[in-house]
């Protein structure tokens, strides 16, 4: 039996009214924030007060996409006869985000949690040089750092809390000794 | 490759005004066309869909060819096979002519920057007016790659951006044979902090 006639054009009008009643799903990128997922790779930021320039991240880098510049520097001697202490000086640590490929095993593998994801996207470049950002600018990706998700109830105090809390009620018990 | 620009004198030696509507016209009418050639083209083509939508932002992404649009999107790896149909398609664009790299492989090679077979980015064979960071990156990483290129179309004078005459689209000289780039840093700026083995 042929199709009513018309009834093709019904249908499409019909399905114009749905649609026009519903909201649009369009996201107003850049009035409106975009609504991220949680561990969003956006960017990498460097807490370089953490870092010991172990060289791990450039090494497991699998670009080798992270410069490091150190330097040493002698830390007076303590004692009479003690050995002189050296410690490592970060002088460059660069991301040339236009290499990176975002896998985040230079997150994975510091083992001082320097290295943080950041969900920020925002930095096009018209220079490709300006894509390398220096320490300055993985310092301030830093601050757009997410809290890190909540613990699992009833789970295991972190080591370093734990021990910082034993430090601490320790401490105040001498304290109470001697009052 | 050295060749003179063709863009009509009037639209070259407008005054100001004409100039800033004529910005203002380029900026928010970009044809774009969309060299896809690996994964980054999906996020390409999730931008131009519903949710994101650049048709938001004046970027149309239904030029029936190269010689139809203003804008290319590089989103992909370009490998050597395929840079001459990149170069050429590139050629085949009326002027003025915007390129967007999008993607760490059009950037500059990404993963594969050892590899055999893949330009070190697309910069290497055609001028790019904005890099799009990320491994893909997100469509709003492209989005605000085509704002910052629109608000580099506002700024931007014809004649400046073919002032040299020899240069192939953004005023650059480019090419594996040309000097260094002046507006860039130099090699010494780019070696700067290296050690020498």
């Amino acid at each position: 039996m042929p199709p009513l006639p018309g009834s093709g054009l019904a249908k499409g009008l019909a399905i114009t009214l749905r649609t026009m009643t519903r909201r649009s799903v369009t996201d107003e990128y850049p009035d409106t924030e975009p609504a991220l997922p949680p561990r969003s790779r956006g960017t990498i930021a460097l807490f370089e007060e953490n870092c010991t320039v172990c060289m791990l991240c450039a090494r497991e880098c699998p670009d080798w996409c992270i410069y490091i510049d150190s330097h040493k520097e002698t830390l007076p001697v303590e004692r009479p006869g003690a050995r002189a202490r050296t410690h490592n000086v970060l002088d460059r640590f660069a991301i040339d985000f236009s290499l990176c490929m975002y896998c985040g095993i230079c997150i994975e593998v510091c083992p001082f949690d320097a290295l943080f994801w950041s969900p920020e996207f925002e930095y096009a470049e018209e220079d490709i040089a300006d894509l390398t950002h220096e320490r300055d600018r993985l310092r301030e990706w830093m601050w757009t750092v997410p809290e890190p998700p909540a613990l699992d109830p009833a789970a295991e105090e972190p080591k370093e809390a734990a021990a910082a809390r034993t430090a601490a009620e320790k401490a105040a018990g001498r304290e109470g000794d001697t009052a | 490759m050295s060749r003179p620009a063709r863009v009509g004198a009037l639209s070259r030696l407008a005054p100001d005004p004409v100039k800033l509507v004529l910005n203002w016209g380029r900026r928010y009418s970009l044809w774009v066309f969309n060299f896809g050639l690996a994964c980054c083209a999906i996020e390409f083509i999730a931008t131009s869909m519903a949710r994101h939508d650049f048709i938001r932002l004046g970027v149309i992404p239904f030029a029936p060819g190269p010689r139809q649009a203003d804008l290319m999107v590089v989103s992909g790896t370009v490998t050597d096979k395929m840079a001459p149909a990149v170069k050429r398609l590139y050629e085949q664009m009326p002027e003025p002519k915007y390129v967007i790299s999008f993607g760490a492989c059009a950037n500059c090679g990404g993963p594969y920057w050892d590899s055999y077979s893949v330009t070190k980015g697309v910069d290497q064979i055609i001028p790019v007016d904005v890099y799009v960071p990320g491994c893909p990156p997100r469509p709003e990483a492209l989005l605000q790659g085509i704002l910052k290129l629109q608000e580099k179309i506002a700024r931007e004078s014809l004649g400046e951006r073919y002032a040299d005459g020899g240069a192939d689209g953004s005023g650059r000289p480019d090419g594996p044979d040309a000097p260094g780039r002046p507006d860039g840093p130099d090699a010494g700026a780019l070696r700067r902090g290296l050690v020498r083995p």
